[in-house]
């Protein structure tokens, strides 16, 4: 014991030092002032977090091991530490009841006749105003509870978890003080454990020298409570694996951290992993069993948002790997749902979707949304409902519902009456859980009247209006919709336009930025890999090896938050060239006899947040014109999805389109050169591919229309 | 190793003692032991598998679990039905000078000298709450004579003085008060809880109905166990799985707790323990733990090699059987081979490969109830776990499907739907009348059409679900197509005759078991010549036939599987993917 000891004390001035040395990133003294606070009676935590002794210039790591691995005995350590620390007052403050009893005992203290008996020696606890807390270091993962052994048994941990039950804040007894009626010294108790054996004859010298057996009386008023609380806490199910049932584990909470959590909340917690000691007959007995609990020492709650989203381990370097690779549009694209075939601009524009564009506030403070909308219609089995839940999967705070499914709550939210207070409440339904991230909803055509009323605010504006049963507020509802949807009849009729086909209103398909028809078309090529891929999950229960290996769902994630970070703008040199391709579709749309869309104001702003959307992707803060190229594109596949069929019958073979659409925009310009990348960029816009290009850039070399440039494939019209 | 010096049957803490002196003796630090074992496991896989002295351990069960003696070796067989995490006990400490262990034990035999923390370990072991497979047939039940051997001069002593108490205790354990005489009771703190003091005679475990009606869907006779499980990697067990564990029996009514003090330890009142007094729920620290098959659960195990000839002869005599209860109808009783045989053997992706379930169609109440009972009876001398729900609207809207967490007691409520794996399930749709479901009734009803969609069950966790993998055999019998149970077959049902069913003689339904058990667990592959021809097959087929999904192509693959398999082939020919194709040519034709 008595080697400890020396240690202790060795430890303690190692303590003040830390507390009066340590300098935070401005040079500060940080825990001075936090004592100062303390003194001045305006904080009481005094919180000691790990990574500041680990960034201590003078750390010792010997003594950074003791302070994990013994962290309660520490606590008392950096508690003596402080007391010796503390700084006058600096500011005035009321005196209270305790204040008051202290001024008081410390002027008997003085006249104390036998103050080395130590039940009448004031015990530390009662004279602070503070609380220690030492916190674990934040780096690195958290534990799950089902990693937590034996052997961390003192340690400090810092644990990730879900609240499922809170008791009632309680007053839990630190000191007990009581007066003996006989000598009438006040005598203290430390109480260290849940149970405690009251005294019952006053210790004091005096009296035991008297043999007087003074009564004693317990002092309420003068004894320290401490608010405590008790609380369990579960693992999160991704953290379980598979055919286990999540652990528990007992968490109790102490003076400042109570009241900080709730069920349902998932925290990070770090604590103390202690055994609960047995007292009385049962630990004699027994002996065997240990219950164990948390001794909370900090509480976090996890936020689950893109901007929040802290990265772990190397993803931070493997963002960087993947950023300056430069393929990485298609990368991320294909690494969603990696088993669905094919898709691969829907699948572009779904991540589109989860990147988003950011949000705008106008002077005269209207909102112009960031969040896309995607709508995907197709027939039934062609993975529509996996495509959602993929998505969901991926995006931090995500919400799947289905048209029809959700609850009375519905999709919006309804004023409910509470039925043990019978207060009416305002609960929110889907659309408003998932603000700030992604709602999902399947079967959209299925949906309620009412809903799909307010979905037109919800897409739009962003909020949820309600004027309910003397409620009217409006509820925050920035999210980006992803719609499934089927045709009108079940399946896709061919014979019929799209229009019909479509059943949803205009008003609301103009508010999706994209819209995408997947057909099960007859197709032997697509059978064939279907057949093949059948066969190969039952020959070698496995999905076929897919070509390329996807990203991890983790890293996904990663990147899109860090690419959410940024606000991309459009440089002034690319308003005339979006202004000049916006108005080219209005154009073709007032030519055509059968207007397929209605080009508006939206579509141009959905261009202008897809554009957005594809410069995060490229962690760039300007828009480039590949970017609009590329929003274009899109959209024109889109359509092509929509309208494949009519265009076959235009009667225009692809080749012969594809050179008078570079005609054409030679002309405009009045240019006999044309760039290949423009004439790629053009081409592609309307959904053309590279291949076609070439082919048609041969074909009419061939006829002598135009010269090609052996090396940069560069045209040059002739003259003729 | 060390000679048979021990009783391992009845004194088995003598060994793990004996060995754990020998471990220290030799060197080892009990603090780098660390809760591993030092030798004694080994010892008793020598003595239980090696000198082959397994059946003559006790069997616990209701019958049985009176007359065992705590501290022997016995053995339970059962399913994990829920997992208390785990806890940590003093696993080694210094008495005086010696080293002594706790290991497999619930109390210790001598005081632990307190306040000297350095001279304890503590180590940890892992609670698994134990019931008896659900739906077990009487049939796959272990017969008394194979129960084990029970010490009988204990059984002799104790029956007569057993049966006057629970005549008593069943009126109500306060009166029974006088019959304790057993020295315990005096053990016992004197008169402090005479309610408590009386239900701790004869320290032999007990199994109440009352205890157990806390937990719904469980049969207030079964016997439940506490399983402690040491030195284990955690995968190795996993819920719903079906074990036999052999370790010691522990019911000491030492480890009785008093009220008032877990009162205060436990500001919830939620320990586990607490719902399972040790003389409700006996205690079991394992040693020895090996997972059952369902060839564990024959009762004679005619150890043969699948040869062709006789696997042929016995899936003839099944199907005239199943064709029989089917009235008849040929057709059907294929599928239902088929069914029989399949199980989930790969899951890819979100999907379950291998499933069939089977959905009878054309039904009307009368027939159903004839066929029906005849089915289930069927099915039941099959195959050793079996279940039969009867749909009604009430019914969904009433039962508990799936599995809840209650955090008021902190134990996992069981549901219907916790099934073992291999488990067959009859639903009778029959009976469904048009009405209207609550949202109970709702949830019920997508919890049935994931379990036959993705053989996956959600258990309820109140602040989020986790999928739990099942594979469950699911036959919908049903008037027309069932919409709540979407089955990968629909099958309308032909009957030509309705009552011939003749009961089966018990060799035949030995040899069928068999059958079904040794045939389901066969291997099985696609040459690659063969994989080309199926290819293209499905091709062809789905060219002409726009309306197959890749569901459809994938079940007619699981059939072609199950089709040659029922011929203890164990790869695909061409001969049995004909067949495969046929019946489902002849199921189509009925379906038109």
């Amino acid at each position: 014991m008595n080697t400890k000891g020396v240690d202790f004390a060795t430890d303690k001035v190692l303590a003040r030092e830390f507390l009066s040395n340590f300098a935070d990133a401005n040079g500060e003294a940080k825990y001075l002032n936090i004592l100062q606070d303390v003194a001045n009676h305006k904080a009481r935590a005094v919180q000691i977090d790990l990574e500041d002794l680990i960034n201590y210039k003078d750390l010792d790591e010997e003594f950074l091991r003791r302070v994990t691995e013994n962290t309660r005995r520490y606590i008392g350590i950096f508690a003596d530490a402080i007391d010796e620390l503390m700084p006058e007052p600096t500011e005035a403050f009321i005196d209270d009841d305790h204040d008051i009893l202290m001024t008081q005992r410390s002027d008997e203290g003085t006249e104390g006749v036998d103050g080395s008996d130590p039940h009448q020696k004031m015990p530390p606890e009662i004279k602070r105003f503070f609380e220690v807390y030492i916190r674990a270091s934040s780096k690195g993962r958290p534990f799950t509870i089902r990693e937590v052994k034996a052997s961390n048994i003192g340690q400090l941990v810092r644990i990730a978890g879900i609240v499922t039950r809170c008791s009632d804040v309680k007053p839990l007894m630190q000191v007990a003080v009581y007066t003996c009626e006989d000598c009438g010294f006040e005598i203290y108790q430390e109480v260290t454990a849940r149970v405690f054996m009251p005294l019952f004859e006053c210790p004091s010298r005096r009296c035991v020298m008297n043999k007087s057996k003074g009564n004693i009386i317990l002092q309420l008023r003068a004894s320290k409570f401490l608010r405590f609380q008790e609380a369990k806490i579960q693992e999160l199910a991704e953290h379980v694996p598979k055919g286990h049932i999540p652990r528990t584990m007992t968490v109790h909470l102490r003076g400042e951290l109570t009241r900080k959590v709730a069920p349902g909340d998932v925290v990070e917690l770090s604590g103390i992993f202690l055994p609960i000691p047995y007292v009385g007959f049962r630990a004699m007995r027994a002996g065997l069993v240990a219950d164990t609990y948390l001794e909370a020492m900090s509480v976090n709650h996890f936020k689950k948002k893109y901007e929040e989203y802290e990265f772990r381990g190397d993803e931070e370097e493997q963002i960087a790997r993947l950023a300056e690779d430069g393929d990485i549009y298609d990368k991320l694209a294909r690494s969603l749902a990696p088993e669905i075939f094919g898709h691969e601009d829907i699948k572009k524009a779904l991540l589109l979707l989860l990147v988003g564009a950011p949000h705008r506030t106008l002077k005269d403070g209207m909102k112009i949304r960031g969040d896309l909308h995607i709508c995907l219609m197709g027939d039934p089995g062609v993975a529509k409902s996996q495509l959602l839940k993929h998505i969901i999967n991926v995006a931090p705070r995500g919400v799947y519902t289905t048209g029809k499914g959700s609850s009375g709550v519905g999709l919006t939210a309804a004023v409910q009456k509470d039925p043990v207070t019978n207060e009416m409440v305002l609960e929110g339904g889907a659309l408003v859980l998932a603000d700030m991230g992604i709602c999902a909803i399947d079967e959209f055509d299925k949906m309620d009247e009412s809903d799909r009323t307010s979905i037109h605010e919800v897409m739009e504006q962003q909020t949820v209006s309600i004027a309910k049963a003397g409620i009217t507020t409006s509820l925050n509802a920035r999210t980006a919709v992803l719609a499934a949807a089927n045709p009108a009849w079940g399946r896709y009729d061919l014979r019929r336009t799209p229009a019909e086909n479509i059943n949803l209103p205009p008003a609301l398909l103009s508010r999706f930025d994209l819209l995408w028809l997947i057909l099960d078309r007859a197709d032997m090529d697509n059978d064939l890999e279907t057949a093949r891929h059948i066969v190969y999950v039952h020959q070698y229960k496995e999905s076929p090896a897919l070509g390329f290996t996807p990203l991890e769902p983790s890293v996904l994630r990663a990147y899109i938050s860090t690419a959410r970070r940024l606000s991309p703008t459009v440089p002034r040199e690319l308003e005339e060239y979006i202004a000049t391709a916006y108005s080219n579709i209005r154009q073709e749309e007032a030519k055509s006899t059968t207007p397929h869309s209605y080009t508006t104001v939206r579509t141009l702003l959905s261009i202008l947040r897809i554009s957005a959307a594809l410069a995060r992707l490229r962690f760039s803060e300007a828009v480039a014109q590949s970017d609009v190229d590329e929003a274009l594109r899109l959209m024109q596949m889109s359509k092509f999805s929509l309208y494949s069929e009519e265009r076959q019958k235009s009667g225009l073979d692809a080749i012969s389109d594809i050179y008078s659409i570079l005609r054409d925009e030679a002309a405009r310009s009045n240019r006999m050169d044309v760039n290949y990348r423009d004439a790629l960029n053009w081409i592609s816009r309307k959904g053309y591919s590279e291949a076609q290009l070439k082919e048609c850039l041969e074909e009419y070399a061939a006829l002598n229309v135009w010269q090609i440039h052996p090396q940069t494939f560069d045209i040059r019209f002739i003259d003729a | 190793m060390v000679g048979p010096q021990y009783d391992f049957l009845a004194n088995p803490l003598g060994a793990v003692r004996s060995t754990f002196d020998t471990a220290i003796a030799s060197g080892s630090d009990p603090s780098s032991l660390n809760g591993r074992d030092w030798g004694a496991i080994d010892l008793f896989r020598h003595f239980l598998f090696d000198q082959s002295q397994l059946s003559q351990v006790p069997l616990l069960t209701p019958a049985t679990v009176r007359y065992v003696k705590p501290n022997t070796l016995v053995r339970f067989r059962g399913m994990v039905q829920d997992m208390l995490g785990n806890e940590f006990y003093v696993g080694a400490y210094k008495d005086g000078s010696a080293w002594r262990t706790n290991k497999f034990m619930d109390v210790c035999q001598y005081p632990i000298p307190i306040g000297s923390s350095a001279d304890t370990l503590i180590w940890e072991r892992r609670l698994l709450y134990c019931v008896p497979v659900p739906g077990l047939n009487s049939w796959a039940e272990i017969s008394p004579e194979a129960v084990g051997n029970l010490s009988m001069d204990w059984t002799s002593e104790q029956r007569d003085k057993r049966r006057r108490e629970d005549e008593e205790s069943s009126n109500m354990a306060v009166e029974s008060d006088e019959v304790g005489c057993s020295p315990n009771t005096k053990r016992m703190r004197e008169g402090e809880h005479p309610p408590l003091a009386s239900q701790s005679q004869g320290a032999v475990p007990e199994i109440a109905g009352s205890i157990m009606s806390l937990v719904p869907g469980l049969d207030d006779d079964s016997s439940c166990c506490l399983v402690k499980i040491y030195d284990l990697p955690e995968s190795e067990l996993k819920l719903n799985d079906v074990f036999e564990f052999v370790g010691i029996l522990t019911s000491d009514s030492e480890l009785q707790e008093d009220t008032e003090d877990s009162d205060l330890s436990n500001g919830f009142g939620e320990d586990p323990l607490h719902h399972f007094p040790p003389n409700k729920v006996p205690r079991l620290h394992c040693f020895i733990h090996r997972k059952l098959s369902v060839l564990d659960f024959l009762q004679n195990k005619p150890i043969i090699e699948p040869k062709p000839d006789l696997v042929k002869g016995i899936r003839e005599a099944l199907l005239r059987h199943l064709s029989a209860v089917l009235g008849n109808d040929d057709i059907a009783a294929h599928f239902m081979l088929l069914h029989l045989l399949s199980k989930v053997h790969a899951r890819v992706d979100n999907l379950a490969v291998g499933k069939f379930s089977v959905n009878f169609t054309c039904f009307s109440k009368e027939t159903a109830s004839i066929f029906g009972k005849q089915l289930n009876l069927a099915i039941k001398n099959l195959v050793p776990f079996t279940h039969c729900i009867p749909l009604t609207v009430e019914y969904l809207n009433t039962a508990t499907l799936a599995p809840k967490k209650n955090y008021d007691t902190n134990r996992l409520e069981t549901g219907v739907l916790q099934l073992a794996e291999g488990s067959h399930m009859i639903v009778d749709e029959t009976q469904l009348e048009a009405g209207t479901l609550n949202s109970v009734g709702v949830e019920n009803a997508r919890l049935l059409q994931n379990l036959t969609e993705l053989q996956k069950v959600e258990y309820d966790f109140k602040y989020y679900k986790m999928e739990m993998v099942t594979d469950v055999q699911l036959l919908v019998l049903s008037e027309g197509k069932s919409n709540i149970l979407p089955a990968d077959v629909i099958v309308p049902i032909r009957p030509s005759q309705t009552i011939c069913f003749e009961a089966a003689e018990a060799e035949a339904l030995e040899a069928w078991r068999w059958y079904l058990a040794t045939i389901r667990q066969l291997p099985h592959c696609i040459e690659s010549e063969m994989q080309k021809m199926v290819e293209s097959d499905l091709v062809a087929a789905r060219q002409a036939d726009r309306s197959l999904n890749p569901q459809d192509l994938s079940r007619w693959l699981t059939m072609g599987r199950l089709m040659s398999i029922s011929f203890g082939e164990t790869s695909l020919s061409l001969e049995h993917w004909q067949m495969a194709k046929e019946l489902e040519r002849l199921r189509r034709e009925r379906l038109k």
